[in-house]
């Protein structure tokens, strides 16, 4: 089996690999012929030439001059190295064939100026030196090249593609030039051989369809030999050099086979079937499969079977053929009425063999593979469900296996759970590797339904058979598939609206149950059942997220609160960090359409602000981290990337968290503008606010961030109207609120908001010039009824934000007039800023010298530390201080002279003498606040 | 009133017996059909033994129906305390002797697990009988006698709270409530999900002792408010449980405490606003949130409805209409300068001339600093704005004291590692058998500091 495969996937490989790997495969051919031949001196050194001419041929094919001069440098080595043998023999002439080509090729690439212009640096140096070192080095061959020249014109149909781009066309050359010498050469050889050929080369032509078979077609012993010119076929051949040199390799290796053939025939006979011819069609397999008089039952079948399957994995298996074998198989069970326990066993391995066919893990299957598999699984599930005395799982031995005994229940090893999981998985690839803006992908995207109605017929079958382990986990599959889709259905129900017609709404109800309930029911089962952390973990947040998705914030929340996934969730591995993440993002975006504003904030916060929301979503890589990982980081990032149709609209998210920003910052921002301790809610959002001021002209707005930074600025002069104007208008619906599934409420829900928190700006930023308001012109102005404008100024007032109180006879607003001046301001600041130096200075006292310097309780120091935290050390404060002093007394006072010299003293490293410098100072601070005011 | 009645709900999660008081209630506010009440209490006693009891409601119900099988239920069940009471009084009477004469019986006596099995049986029969006091004592027994760890343990300090509840001894019942609750708390053997449910158990029963207990109202601020598991509870099991809670907080006297407990409590009752929703709750979200005073008097009048009909909170409801008056008043004042009594008086629900003496006596109380401008009817309030002078002044009062404190703690710290110091080279003389004069000469080599201040004490 391994020698018949062995051609074909070899030349498989070599269709995929052009450059350096070619090498290596050659090397590697070469391991099991130095295992039996002995070559001689020349056969060593040409091949090591043909070697080296190869990869500069694959250099060339690329445009890598770089690599072409090393390789070019290593072969004129290697030349003058087997000068010897030279000689002797003269040059041979693939090595001239080289030389001549390369001139011609760097010619031309000399002269193609715009190509040289998009070369880069290094490549173009490269090109310069190579051509001068081959003309140089030219003019030794320069008779030998002159004559191949002149061969070459005579004979163009031989060597017409010779420098051309495929590898594969090569061989087809040498193939070619082959045809006339081959067959008297193979007569020669013994009869079986010819005959084992024979065979070899046929199938080798089925299964390669996408080989040039018309090549093949014209003789097959020729294709035969087609391996064995591996290594020393490319080089354009000299009709005498052929003859002498391949046909020398090819006794050694036709002996090799004549003998593996016998043993085969030999064992075939035993088993009492002819051998196999893989991968050829059905028809004429069947009656190759088992011989005539075998009577076919399951014993057989399943030895056949365990044969095919011994050849899995092995290096050099042809699996598509393997995969067509394993059909016929299933073929002729069915055909016998085996029974359903083999056909079972068969349809088991055929949809193994199809998930092997792609050997490559990062790679993606072919859709139709993936299809043909999705279709394996379907009738799988159709026996299963027919039959129900067939018991599967994955621990039943191979041994106690029941295949054949009707009577008894059938009991068959594997595990469905698992191909379907890994068909899920394969789809996900597919839908990653697809670009999604291409129809390809919307095709791809309608086999979701199919799959989901394979879970959904897996949960029926293993709810009945399977343990809780396996229903939990097929659970976890559908919940996968359902929670990121919104249900219209249940939506427009909820909303009273039933199905336009007749026929619409009885298709609605057959439907069946809203994928609330579902969702319900599938996550209880599996908090309760599930044993292992992170099946629970993924229902819980798909959970969360769809109740998020429906406007559940209540359940939303209190489930994610009950979870205390937020505490440990950074130990999870980064899918469900990344589901973790993207149920952040929906449990914000629902708090904004509730209009929880803060909680909103709150949830977007940790996404937006490290700038990578994308990376964070898994909807794609940053370009920015490309130099930080390697290729292998950035394949495994790939694969953790969530399929288009589940991302959440990143603009979408950028501007619910801008908006929500704005209507806690803006106020925020009127409220504490001379507090010095004011702190920024949301850095992302100033930010935005200092872009847009850095900007010399100011068009009107075009982007999502610019209209808010547009509305916050309207927003700071209480202008609710503008405001509102720019954040609610054509260009911002068609862009991000339109995607709400109720957009109505939520714009409206918005302009509310916007009224309130523009009005409590309003009397933040203006109430320095009221001395009363009355609150019927505060309604007018915000359009806002009076009980809301009254409940708005009394929160206010009761949190001391604003220094007025209500005249309950009038309905007015009457201001205090209590804020303090600028310099009250300051000064309060500084008294404040005195108390935080006392205490720091306690705490560093603490801390050197355990828990003597406090004399207050801890409470209060707690609360303290809490605002302040804790790396400010004691002598950063004592230099604000005297900044602030400083800034404070320039105005005209005679005293700052000595409290700037005191603090010229400052930096003694001894404790005492600081503190008692400090002492001085705080006493002198504290007169000079008293006496200021 | 029958959409506010919590009954049903409490039910769930209290033991049958406890449920008798409340059927009672109800059938006397009459909110309720007695027929279907009397159903209720039949179904109820069915699964226990007092059987005179259900014979009762029996003949209630079907006044002219003879009473089927109860009567021989009745033979059995007395078969069977009998049967019980011949067994347990041996032990008892060990017991007891014991008690008196030999604190440690355990040891002396062995006491086998099959008596201590007895004795809970009996217990548990007279308990279901409705022998409370019975049951009560027994218990006390038992759970002197058992160790926390048997199984029966937990089930017993159950019982006991229920039949000291049941007897209406509030002081036992307290006291074994307590110790109910640190067992629960300890216990680290169960599940999650059993601990939650026991909490949900004790935090239904504990509501007969807080509202009877004199400093009940206290501990159920304290007990379900501030013990994050229980607040827990409440939120995921019986958000129901807010309406005690918040009366609690209302009838409240401690006036200190009161507005840091509101404000956690509005945070509270807004967060479970979504599940749970009553005229008290509504009330305090009324006042403390949207600051409407029109609708949170409007909500005051329908609370009184709820209070009467409310088992637990019947004998608070003075206490709450006073109370959340003066709440009303009392922000109405933080937010306005100047308000005309006739409204006020109108919100307060009073007449004008009430309101004003009402008013007159808070300002004479000193609890309000206001003055009634009788010309014009308004009641203006005083400003009491601080100013930044004040703040200033407030802000660095403390300073130079604390600096003192701490200069005086370094000076203490100092001379301290000092004596220390001395201490060690005191002794480290007395190692080396010689002098201490001599060791600091010895040490003078080393070190001249040091022995500076060795000789300087010595």
């Amino acid at each position: 089996h391994i020698l018949i495969f062995y051609t074909v996937s070899d030349k498989q490989n070599r269709i995929k690999l052009i450059n350096h790997n070619y090498l290596d495969l050659l090397l590697s051919d070469d391991e099991e012929d130095t295992k039996r031949v002995v070559r001689s001196a020349k056969d060593k050194r040409f091949e090591e030439l043909t070697n080296l001419i190869k990869t500069i041929r694959n250099a060339m094919k690329i445009r890598d001059m770089a690599k072409c001069l090393e390789e070019f440098e290593q072969l004129c080595r290697a030349f003058l190295k087997s000068k010897t043998i030279m000689d002797k023999e003269g040059v041979p002439q693939f090595y001239i064939r080289l030389l001549a080509d390369l001139e011609d090729y760097l010619n031309q690439l000399w002269e193609d100026k715009e190509g040289k212009k998009k070369m880069n640096k290094n490549n173009a140096k490269a090109l310069s030196t190579l051509r001068q070192k081959i003309r140089k080095y030219n003019k030794d061959f320069e008779t030998e090249i002159a004559s191949y020249k002149e061969v070459q014109s005579c004979s163009p149909d031989a060597f017409t593609s010779s420098s051309g781009s495929d590898d594969d066309d090569d061989e087809g050359i040498t193939a070619k030039s082959l045809l006339k010498k081959k067959p008297q050469e193979e007569e020669k050889k013994a009869p079986e051989a010819s005959k084992f050929l024979k065979g070899a080369a046929d199938e080798e032509s089925e299964s390669e369809d996408d080989e040039e078979s018309e090549d093949w077609g014209s003789d097959s012993v020729d294709s035969g030999s087609e391996s064995e010119d591996n290594e020393g076929a490319a080089a354009s051949l000299a009709v005498v050099f052929l003859k002498k040199y391949d046909s020398r390799r090819k006794k050694h290796k036709k002996k090799e086979r004549l003998e593996e053939e016998a043993d085969e025939e030999a064992e075939a006979e035993e088993g009492g079937w002819e051998k196999v011819k893989g991968g050829a069609p059905m028809v004429k397999e069947k009656p190759k499969m088992f011989a005539k008089g075998t009577e076919i039952n399951s014993a057989v079948v399943v030895k056949k079977l365990t044969e095919i399957l011994q050849a899995r994995g092995k290096k050099g298996t042809d699996r598509a053929a393997q995969i067509e074998l394993l059909h016929a198989l299933a073929g002729i069970s069915n055909e016998n009425n085996l029974g359903e326990g083999i056909l079972i066993k068969i349809k088991f391995n055929i949809i193994a063999s199809l998930y092997d066919y792609n050997p490559n893990l990062a790679a993606f299957m072919k859709p139709d593979m993936w299809k043909k598999c999705l279709e394996c699984i379907d009738e799988l599930m159709d026996i299963l469900f027919a039959n129900s005395n067939i018991f599967i799982g994955e621990n039943i031995a191979e041994d106690s296996e029941n295949l054949a005994i009707s009577d008894q229940p059938f009991r068959v090893r594997g595990c469905i759970l698992t191909l379907v999981e890994r068909m899920d998985e394969e789809f996900t690839k597919i839908m990653q590797n697809t670009d999604p803006h291409s129809q390809e992908y919307v095709d791809n995207l309608k086999d979701e339904g199919r799959v989901c109605g394979i879970i959904d017929r897996l949960l029926q079958y293993l709810e009945t058979k399977g343990s809780t382990e396996e229903v939990c986990r097929v659970y976890l599959r559908r919940i996968m598939h359902t929670y990121y889709k919104f249900d219209y259905k249940a939506h427009r129900r909820s909303l009273g609206l039933q199905g336009e017609t007749k026929s619409e709404q009885d298709q609605e109800e057959s439907e069946g149950e809203d994928s609330a309930v579902i969702m319900d029911r599938l996550c209880k089962f599996i908090y309760a059942k599930d044993r292992t952390d992170r099946i629970r973990t993924c229902a819980i947040l798909c959970h969360i997220y769809h109740h998020a998705l429906h406007s559940r914030w209540f359940q939303a929340r209190d489930l994610m609160l009950m979870s205390h996934l937020q505490d440990n969730i950074q130990h999870a591995d980064p899918p469900v960090q990344i589901l973790y993440n993207r149920t952040m993002v929906q449990l914000g975006i629902c708090a904004f359409r509730q209009g929880m504003i803060k909680d909103a904030h709150n949830a977007l916060l940790d996404i937006q602000s490290s700038g990578r929301a994308k990376e964070l979503l898994g909807q794609g890589l940053l370009m920015r981290n490309m130099q930080e990982r390697n290729a292998e980081q950035e394949k495994i990032e790939k694969r953790r990337q969530v399929p288009f149709h589940m991302h959440i609209n990143l603009e979408l998210l950028e501007c619910v968290y801008l908006v929500s920003a704005m209507l806690l910052e803006i106020p925020y921002m009127a409220a504490h503008e001379f507090d010095a301790r004011r702190r920024m809610i949301s850095k992302q959002f100033h930010h935005q606010l200092r872009v847009g001021e850095r900007q010399p002209l100011l068009g009107p707005p075009e982007s999502m961030r610019e209209h808010v930074v547009a509305a916050s600025k309207a927003m700071k002069m209480g202008d609710w109207r503008t405001c509102h104007s720019f954040i609610i208008n054509e260009k911002m619906n068609s862009k991000v609120w339109d995607l709400f599934p109720e957009t109505q409420c939520v714009r409206e829900m918005l302009v509310r908001k916007i009224q309130e928190e523009s009005l409590r700006t309003y009397l933040f930023t203006y109430s320095s010039v009221y001395d009363s308001i009355s609150m019927e012109t505060l309604s007018e102005m915000f359009e806002l009824d009076l009980p809301t404008v009254h409940s708005i100024i009394s929160k206010m007032i009761i949190n001391e934000e604003l220094m007025a109180s209500l005249d309950q006879p009038t309905q007015t607003v009457v201001m205090h007039r209590t804020e303090p001046t600028s310099l009250q301001n300051m000064a309060l600041q500084l008294a404040e800023k005195l108390g935080g130096l006392v205490e720091n200075n306690e705490r560093v006292f603490d801390l050197k010298q355990g828990v003597y310097g406090g004399y207050f309780n801890r409470d209060q120091r707690g609360g303290y530390q809490q605002k302040q935290g804790y790396h400010r050390g004691g002598y950063e404060h004592l230099s604000v201080t005297s900044k602030l002093l400083f800034t404070l007394f320039c105005g005209g006072s005679s005293q700052n002279a000595l409290s700037l010299s005191s603090s010229k003293q400052l930096p003694s490293v001894d404790m005492k003498s600081v503190f008692l410098v400090w002492l001085v100072k705080l006493n002198v601070c504290v007169f000079l606040c008293l006496w200021l005011l | 009133m029958a959409e506010y009645d919590l009954t049903t709900k409490i039910a769930h999660f209290l033991d049958r017996h406890l449920v008798f008081p409340l059927l009672e209630f109800l059938s006397v506010k009459e909110i309720y059909n007695e027929h279907e009440l009397l159903h209720g209490k039949l179904d109820l006693l069915s699964d226990t033994n007092m059987v005179d009891f259900a014979m009762d409601v029996y003949r209630n119900l079907f006044p002219d129906k003879e009473i089927p099988t109860l009567r021989e239920k009745r033979t059995e069940v007395v078969a069977q305390l009998k049967q019980l009471q011949s067994e347990t009084e041996p032990i008892v009477k060990c017991v007891l002797f014991y008690i008196y004469f030999c604190f440690n019986f355990c040891f002396s006596m062995q006491f086998r697990q099959e008596y201590l099995d007895t004795l809970y049986r009996y217990a548990k029969f007279q308990y279901e009988c409705g022998n409370y006091s019975g049951a009560a004592e027994y218990l006390y027994f038992f759970r002197v006698l058992v160790p926390a760890t048997d199984r029966n343990a937990l089930n017993s300090l159950w019982g006991k709270l229920a039949s000291e509840i049941l007897m209406q001894n509030w002081e036992a019942a307290m006291e074994d409530l307590t110790r109910l609750r640190e067992t629960i708390d300890n216990n680290t053997v169960s599940s999650p999900l059993q601990s939650l449910q026991q909490r949900t158990w004790l935090i239904h029963w504990s509501l007969f002792v807080f509202f009877n207990h004199p400093k009940g109202r206290d501990n159920i601020i304290e007990l379900f408010l501030y013990q994050p598991q229980y607040l827990n509870a409440i939120q995921t099991m019986c958000p129901h449980i807010l309406r005690y809670l918040t009366t609690a907080i209302i009838t409240n006297k401690d006036v200190r405490k009161r507005r840091q407990v509101l404000k956690d409590l509005v945070k509270v009752i807004q967060q479970e606003s979504y599940t749970y929703k009553d005229p008290i709750t509504e009330f305090v979200e009324c006042l403390y949130v949207n600051f409407d005073f029109d609708s949170a008097q409007k909500k005051l009048r329908e609370c009184e409805a709820v209070l009467v009909n409310d088992f637990f909170l019947v004998a608070c409801l003075e206490d709450f209409i006073e109370n959340a008056r003066l709440f009303i008043f009392e922000t109405f004042c933080r937010i306005h300068q100047c308000i005309s009594i006739s409204m006020l008086a109108d919100k307060l629900n009073m007449t004008p001339e009430e309101a004003e003496r009402w008013i007159v006596n808070l300002i004479r109380n000193a609890r309000l600093d206001a003055k009634i401008d009788s010309k014009l009817g308004h009641v203006v309030m005083g400003n009491n704005a601080v100013s930044p002078y004040q703040q200033v002044i407030e802000k660095t009062k403390s300073l130079s004291f604390r600096s003192q404190m701490l200069a005086m703690n370094i000076e203490k710290k100092q001379s301290h590692a000092n004596r220390n110091e001395v201490k060690a080279l005191c002794s480290f003389a007395k190692i080396l058998m010689i002098r201490p004069i001599n060791l600091s000469c010895f040490l003078f080599v080393l070190s001249e500091k040091k022995i500076r201040i060795a000789r300087c004490k010595l």
